[in-house]
């Protein structure tokens, strides 16, 4: 509403911040779990003599910085500039009211990757204590960048008293913060270990591999093993209808919350009866596989936790359309589109009750759905009529929970209506959305 | 025609003189580090071709190949700070422009992460490029530039607000860019032409480091980038000269005696590059400081016409403030803590790069 608005064809904004995402969190919790893997890892090796498992270590290490160093970081920058772009009103709250945070998880940023650069250049160059001692350093600052984004993460879902209060300190410390940062943790462990399946698997030396797949098997058995335990804690700090989406009110939503246990049970089984019991004869193809398992089991847990964020997109204080809830009234009385600063109706526009409408969708829908790709709002309402349309506006949000309210005047409501009704009337009915295409 | 987005309700979480400085001070860093990533991977590219006949430009490509990723690493890091107090302090004007030209600002991200793999592929696989090292030398470069130039247009489209309903009514969503604008060009040119300087001065230290060790790549590089250095800065004062004159008059008048500080600024940025001209070569070290000391002024420079340009829509020094000390003190700790510990481990990686090149001396004599 304060900002333009940027149609993401086919795939919506949402669906976009989730591609970006997704990678990233996959690479970034591998970054701090890898990081106590390469810490302790070096110390076993150096500790037993076992000069193989030191060179898997010194080779893992490579493979490490290529992907953190570069993908991990360069795709975090990347979900910043996405979700800027997707929703900048909600991002400025994030950057406005966490700045110190953002600011204090920077300085750890910093020393995570001189740390990482240093200890991989420095494994011929440095004393063994010193070159493990870098290597700590790393992932300790790892973590503790991981616990400054985990506040502002959970702040979303889980705002605690910050909607009423606007105490910075109650927004970090937030009620999810905890059991989130302890699941996190554990995900780091488990992917530190599904990694190092990859490039453990292809250590020549069948006794040594034997040795570093049990070892990194061991890992990602610990990191999911507490996961149930720490999921329950963090669904109980949830708020009511986010348990309630996630359980049955939105099938989707829990058919990938399902799936999240599911691909989860199959990591740890598939790591138990593979790499665990057989290290040796475990191949890299079936390394990959359980990576590739890990990555779904990720990415539809993160996709439940935005979906179950509904209607909010930061909880009790901003609808998923950047509206703040305080502005509801004011929305109601003044109506949507005089508070929209970049929909502004040209004077034809404002005679066409479509046009009308299809600004006030643009205005107040299009942060979440898109006309014909996902979400699509065309295929959303068809066959219905004016009638049920105005109906299922009026009580939006009593009728689907996970909707806000909708915001406007009453013709604006009606101009709606009629935008939503021309998306399904026959072809001459609206030339200009025919040339909207898939948007 | 829509004005200026509102500013975001938590106000400013300190004030505004303390958010200006780390936003110019953070900014001079990322600079430093971007223009050496600059020029040093144009370097790169062109002794990689001189490298296929030269048995001393390969070893030249080879150090600069080194010390790239690096570069690339610390340019990204230490962008991350400006770019968040820029949002902290201009964000009605960067989210707007930002969202205007969505999908040229996103492709930044996937073109810096292709420029990053073709830098490490040059440090840790020229063999397996083989004759392709050139190209790839080239194409991340030429990457490199492009994310130079989609941030200039973003600089100046956040500039021009009343361009920017036109532009939203009238291109296709998110594909917006600001090439009508008189001063993107010359603004461009001396933000690159910069990094050629900085990047000459970088190499010829890191030439005469590199000596010690390998005494003819050392002087190579030495040389290449006094060279470099004299040569681009030449040319950055008559770009610098065309960007100030592309810049509408009342704004470019502060900075030609129609206010004193700001002619000063840029005054005394100006003589430092004079006289680090001279000094660069037999003091290079001076040349070096002078130099960064120049970027520091040319940032305020930068900061102060941004201002200017916005002051009458958006006066930033007088956006509410609801300073947060509490976490600013935290902040502060943990970054003095921060560089202490980076401080040790460059500290003792230097030194134990110190007794491995002694440990190797007699061996190699």
């Amino acid at each position: 509403m304060n900002y333009p608005i940027w149609e993401v064809p086919f795939i919506g904004g949402g669906m976009l911040i989730a591609l970006v995402a997704i990678p990233h969190v996959f690479v970034s919790h591998f970054a701090i779990g890898g990081g106590f893997y390469l810490a302790l890892t070096e110390r076993l090796a150096r500790k037993t003599g076992d000069s193989v498992m030191l060179e898997f270590v010194r080779s893992h290490s490579r493979f490490f910085i290529l992907l953190v160093l570069v993908f991990g970081a360069v795709t975090g920058v990347g979900i910043w500039w996405t979700i800027a772009l997707v929703n900048p009103t909600a991002t400025s709250t994030l950057i406005h009211v966490f700045v110190w945070i953002w600011a204090i998880e920077w300085v750890f940023f910093l020393i995570e990757l001189l740390a990482a650069i240093l200890y991989y250049y420095g494994w011929d160059r440095l004393e063994p204590s010193v070159h493990m001692t870098i290597g700590w350093i790393y992932a300790v600052a790892a973590w503790l960048s991981l616990l400054m984004i985990n506040g502002i993460l959970t702040f979303m879902l889980t705002s605690g008293r910050w909607p009423e209060t606007q105490n910075v300190l109650h927004g970090f410390f937030n009620p999810g913060m905890l059991p989130s940062l302890l699941i996190r943790s554990a995900v780091c462990v488990a992917l530190a270990g599904l990694y190092a399946l990859i490039t453990g698997t292809l250590v020549r030396d069948d006794e040594a591999r034997g040795r570093i797949v049990r070892w990194s098997a061991k890992w990602v058995i610990a990191g999911i093993a507490v996961l149930p335990f720490l999921g329950a804690w963090y669904v109980a700090t949830l708020p009511p209808m986010a348990r309630e989406i996630s359980m049955g009110g939105a099938p989707a939503v829990t058919l990938f919350a399902a799936g999240s246990i599911l691909f989860s049970i199959l990591v740890v089984g598939g790591t138990l009866i593979g790499p665990y019991l057989f290290p040796r004869q475990t191949h890299v193809t079936y390394a990959f596989i359980l990576a590739a398992l890990g990555l779904f089991a990720t990415g539809s847990t993160e996709w439940v936790r935005e979906a179950v964020r509904k209607p909010f997109i930061i909880y009790d204080y901003m609808y998923s359309n950047t509206i703040r809830v305080r502005d509801f009234n004011q929305y109601s009385m003044t109506g949507l589109l005089a508070n929209a600063r970049w929909e502004v109706p040209r004077e034809d526009e404002r005679k066409d009750p479509v046009k009308l409408g299809r600004r006030v969708f643009r205005a107040q829908c299009m942060a979440c759905h898109t006309v014909n790709g996902f979400n699509g709002i065309r295929f959303a309402v068809k066959g219905w009529d004016r009638e049920f349309l105005d109906h299922q506006l009026l009580y939006l949000n009593q009728l689907k929970g996970y909707m806000p309210p909708f915001l406007g005047t009453d013709e604006e409501r009606a101009a709606l209506v009629e935008y939503l009704l021309s998306l399904n009337e026959p072809a001459d009915a609206t030339p200009d959305e025919k040339e909207e295409g898939g948007q | 025609m829509p004005g200026l987005p509102a500013p975001d309700p938590a106000g400013l979480p300190a004030p505004i003189w303390l958010l200006k400085f780390l936003s110019v001070f953070t900014l001079t860093l990322h600079l430093v580090a971007m223009n050496f990533l600059v020029g040093g991977t144009i370097a790169m590219a062109i002794m990689s071709r001189r490298g296929k006949t030269d048995a001393v430009a390969a070893r030249v490509r080879d150090t600069l190949a080194r010390a790239l990723p690096v570069t690339m690493s610390l340019t990204i890091t230490l962008g991350v700070a400006p770019l968040l107090f820029v949002q902290v302090i201009y964000g009605q004007a960067f989210y707007a422009s930002s969202v205007l030209m969505a999908w040229p600002w996103l492709a930044i991200i996937v073109l810096l992460l292709l420029a990053y793999y073709g830098l490490y592929a040059c440090q840790f696989r020229p063999e397996w490029l083989g004759k392709h090292l050139n190209a790839v030398a080239w194409v991340s470069a030429l990457f490199i530039l492009l994310v130079g130039f989609l941030f200039s247009n973003n600089w100046t489209l956040m500039l021009t607000p009343k361009n920017w309903h036109t532009l939203y009514e009238n291109s296709i969503s998110g594909l917006a860019l600001n090439l009508a604008e008189r001063s993107l060009v010359p603004r461009y040119l001396h933000f690159m032409i910069g990094g050629l300087a900085v990047a000459g001065l970088g190499m010829l230290l890191l030439g005469r480091s590199t000596t010690r060790k390998d005494a003819e790549a050392g002087e190579r590089l030495t040389s290449l980038g006094r060279k470099w250095f004299l040569a681009a800065t030449g040319v950055q004062i008559l770009v610098g000269l065309w960007f100030l004159f592309a810049l509408d008059a009342p704004v470019r008048r502060y900075f030609v005696g129609g206010n004193m500080i700001d002619s000063s600024v840029l005054g005394l940025g100006i003589l430092l590059t004079l006289i680090s001209m001279v000094a660069v070569r037999r003091w290079p070290w001076l040349a070096a400081i002078l130099t960064g000391a120049t970027v520091f002024l040319m940032v305020v420079v930068r900061h102060r016409l941004r201002q200017i340009v916005l002051t009458p829509l958006l006066r930033v020094n007088d956006l509410p403030v609801n300073a947060q000390w509490g976490l600013f003190a935290v902040f502060a700790v943990v970054l003095v803590v921060g560089l202490c510990v980076v401080l040790w481990m460059v500290l003792v990686f230097a030194r134990a790069g110190r007794s491995t090149a002694a440990a190797d001396q007699p061996e190699a004599s």
